[in-house]
């Protein structure tokens, strides 16, 4: 495959899986706005900004933490994270990237890829904040939901070639990145705080984990527990270990990048990320340690499929 | 569909009728069944058809002062119909045509006896900005240096006439395909009862030509579709097409010349390119030949193409063929090669760098269109009857200040087919682009990329001045 597409599929996959799941965290955060406490609110908001590596917009901060000002500021910063084109990480922007990405590499990926994420951008590409701000949580979820479905029609009717493996591998690597950020956010956050439950449960519903924990820990909220699941369950498809897991099995397999070294480099990487949580995990004293090496080992892992797949020297590369 | 307000014009060839209320032969089953269709029905189908468009992505990109917008070619949902002896008239005229053609790239690149016998004067082919130095003596395979070839034909009373030869990177063809397969889903049983002839496959006889050029007859060659790149206006064409073909779509950053053969980097190394579809400009294909500061093309690779280890799909230098000065000796270059009379007529032109000529132009710019001979896309031209007596005087001053710039022609009365306008038919002035195909043989769908001028009264069909496009259905009635 040509390696600009590979790297086309791979950035669309990466933009979408960002918008899909700061659509998610916006979604459960604008719940919050009806019906809980103030701290609460603002928890939730700065943990999406810390996640998503931003500051909020200059000027506004964060405004007192009292509860007249907790809706005004949302939406703000809620306009600052879904519609703000200056933003590349904005849940706008994300979907732009990712469709435009698509649109240059639409050969590469299945009619029906296309077309189900074109009519998705096409509804949102000309809203602002203030056309959905009745009923926020209903252009969340569904925009959520158009990017399952986006990945469910790839499933159902994209080739299972190299672009398959470079979009499963993007898609992969991005959720890893974004879990570790969260959860790390998370711990940093909450031990800041007097309620050392805070934020936990809906971490859980964040990654659709709540049943999961339900049925594997009961009903009782522990951080610990949720912070297990969420790192090392194989079964819970969003948690860290899965998403590592899953950007190991694709670059199985894929054959060999002609830039040898960072070929083999990547595939250590990847490996070196699921050893850390199968093995030193379950010990770990500091668990914010360990997942800042795996966040690294992941941030790593993309250089090294760059450099293995696009951007080798040509003198590495076999001629055929 | 509501004729009741169509004004047939005896004085322009109409495509539906032959006389007010009289449809041709051929077209009476669809008029019939248009006419009959229950009035909002029609709506109903072009806002489908539109709307496919904006789905599908079908788009063009223009580019403003801030912002790149991605529009999409008003499609009318009425089709044009030709009867199928019609056509086939065409298309011996379009496989006439394009024999003489290459025969005349050869001869213009090689021994020149075109010029040396008297036919063309030389100074017509040598002052020509795109005949390429770089090509003479240089041997292309199968001697096809057009491969594909978008002939603008526009149609009067007098029959079938060549407006343009466009052979150097003609575009337009994706969108024959779109507009069948968009109107088709809108008009199912009229289309399963008119027969009309299929295009849908010239996906598969483009490869097919393709893959006759590979160099040395390299079994199962491998194709690239070359782009300039996403911001080209044509870019979902060049998507499409690679699609189609099964070629991967390359930039010149994609491409690399080593010893004389062309690679492509691809994720398990680089790879053996054999036959490039380059929708790239010759001036920008290879910066060690053409232009220096070029960043779309691929240093080396004239080289690569002169040794015969890649193909070219078209040739570079086929633009001295559709110069539009050239464009008026393409009659006697068909007599001169092949012994033949042109079955397809040419529109009368005048080569302002005759003093004759630019004397008659100036005497009659009212009545004359008047063209750039390095220009397209209905750019720089006068449309003498459609212009002001001061527009004219400014022409007129920079036409004598270099007459060889400029041919004149005669205001044609393009046919006109009925399109769907504010919820009825009015006739709109049409053309259309066929496509040609050339590699051991020659091969043409029967269709073509119908033009309109939705403009009332507009004769200009490039749609970036207002024109749409329209299906071209080859009937079978």
């Amino acid at each position: 495959m040509l390696s600009r597409s590979a790297q086309g599929v791979y950035w669309m996959a990466r933009y979408l899986a960002r918008a899909g799941y700061l659509s998610r965290l916006l979604e459960l955060q604008v719940q919050f706005l009806v019906d809980r406490s103030v701290e609460e609110i603002h928890f939730g908001w700065k943990r999406i900004y810390r996640c998503m590596k931003r500051l909020p917009p200059p000027g506004e901060q964060f405004l007192p933490e009292t509860d007249e000002f907790a809706l005004a500021d949302a939406f703000t910063l809620a306009d600052d994270l879904t519609f703000e084109r200056s933003n590349p990480d904005s849940v706008w922007s994300a979907v732009a990237s990712g469709r435009e990405n698509a649109r240059q590499m639409r050969h590469c990926i299945s009619g029906e890829m296309w077309t189900t994420l074109n009519a998705a951008w096409l509804r949102i590409r000309d809203l602002e904040a203030v056309d959905i701000w009745r009923t926020p949580e209903v252009f969340y979820a569904r925009t959520r939901s158009e990017i399952h479905n986006f990945v469910g029609v790839a499933d159902a009717t994209m080739y299972r070639g190299a672009a398959w493996r470079f979009m499963r591998l993007g898609r992969a690597i991005e959720r890893a990145q974004l879990a570790v950020s969260l959860l790390l956010a998370q711990i940093d956050l909450s031990r800041r705080t007097e309620r050392r439950t805070l934020g936990w449960a809906s971490m859980l519903r964040t990654h659709h984990a709540l049943e999961a924990y339900g049925r594997v820990y009961g009903i009782d909220l522990k951080p610990d527990r949720v912070l297990d699941l969420l790192v090392a369950d194989p079964s819970l498809p969003g948690s860290v270990l899965a998403t590592v897991q899953a950007a190991a099995t694709e670059l199985q397999g894929l054959d060999g990048g002609p830039g040898v070294e960072a070929d083999a480099a990547a595939r250590r990487l990847a490996g070196r990320a699921e050893a850390l949580i199968l093995y030193d995990w379950p010990e770990a004293s500091a668990p914010e340690e360990l997942l800042e090496q795996v966040g690294q080992s992941t941030r790593d892992l993309h250089e090294a499929v760059l450099d293995a797949f696009v951007d080798y020297a040509i003198e590495d590369s076999p001629l055929r | 569909m509501d004729f009741s307000r169509y004004e047939f014009d005896p004085a322009i060839h109409d495509e539906m009728f032959v006389a007010e209320g009289e449809p041709r032969d051929h077209c009476r089953a669809v008029y019939e069944a248009l006419r009959d269709l229950p009035d909002g029905d029609l709506n109903t189908i072009q806002e489908r058809v539109t709307r496919s468009f904006s789905q599908e992505g079908i788009t063009f990109t223009v580019y403003g002062d801030e912002e790149a917008e991605e529009r999409i070619i008003p499609i009318d949902c009425v089709p044009r119909l030709l009867a199928l002896a019609e056509w086939r008239e065409l298309e011996a005229g379009l496989v006439q045509r394009i024999r003489t053609l290459n025969l005349f790239l050869a001869d213009v690149y090689g021994d020149c006896r075109v010029v040396r016998d008297g036919v063309i004067p030389a100074d017509v082919i040598l002052g020509c900005p795109q005949y390429r130095l770089a090509m003479r003596g240089v041997g292309v395979p199968n001697d096809v240096w057009v491969t594909i070839c978008g002939t603008d034909i526009v149609r009067t009373h007098e029959g079938f006439m060549v407006l343009e030869d466009n052979l150097r990177v003609p575009s337009g063809v994706s969108y024959m395909i779109a507009n069948r397969k968009a109107v088709k889903a809108g008009l199912r049983l009229l289309y399963r009862r008119s027969r009309v002839q299929d295009v849908e496959q010239y996906g598969s006889l483009l490869r097919q030509t393709l893959c006759e050029l590979s160099p040395g007859g390299r079994p199962d060659p491998c194709l690239v579709l070359l782009t300039p790149g996403t911001y080209n206006s044509a870019f979902y064409e060049h998507m499409f097409l690679a699609h189609e073909i099964g070629a991967e779509l390359v930039e010149g950053q994609d491409l690399l010349v080593n010893d004389g053969f062309v690679y492509m980097r691809t994720t398990t190394g680089l790879r053996r390119v054999d036959v490039i579809y380059r929708r790239v400009d010759d001036d920008f294909l290879d910066p060690l030949v053409f232009r220096e500061d070029s960043l779309l093309g691929v240093p080396g690779l004239m080289n690569a193409f002169k040794r015969g280890n890649v193909a070219l799909a078209n040739a570079p230098g086929t633009g001295v063929a559709d110069d539009k000065s050239v464009y008026a000796y393409v009659p006697d270059m068909v007599r001169y090669y092949l012994g033949e009379e042109p079955l397809l007529q040419n529109v009368e032109t005048h080569l302002c760098r005759r003093p004759e000529d630019l004397e008659y132009t100036l005497d009659n710019l009212e009545h004359l269109v008047v063209k750039r001979v390095g220009e397209s896309g209905g750019y720089g031209m006068l449309v003498g009857p459609h212009s002001t007596p001061e527009e004219r005087d400014e022409y007129a001053r920079t036409l004598r200040a270099d007459p060889a710039d400029f041919v004149s022609q005669p205001t044609l009365a393009l046919s006109r087919s009925p399109c769907l306008i504010d919820g009825h038919a009015e006739p709109r002035h049409v053309d259309l682009r066929p496509f040609v195909l050339t590699g051991n043989e020659t091969r043409i769908v029967p269709g073509a990329f119908c033009r309109v001028a939705l403009r009332r009264g507009s004769l200009v069909v490039n749609s970036s001045q207002g024109g749409g496009g329209k299906d071209l259905w080859v009937v079978d009635l």
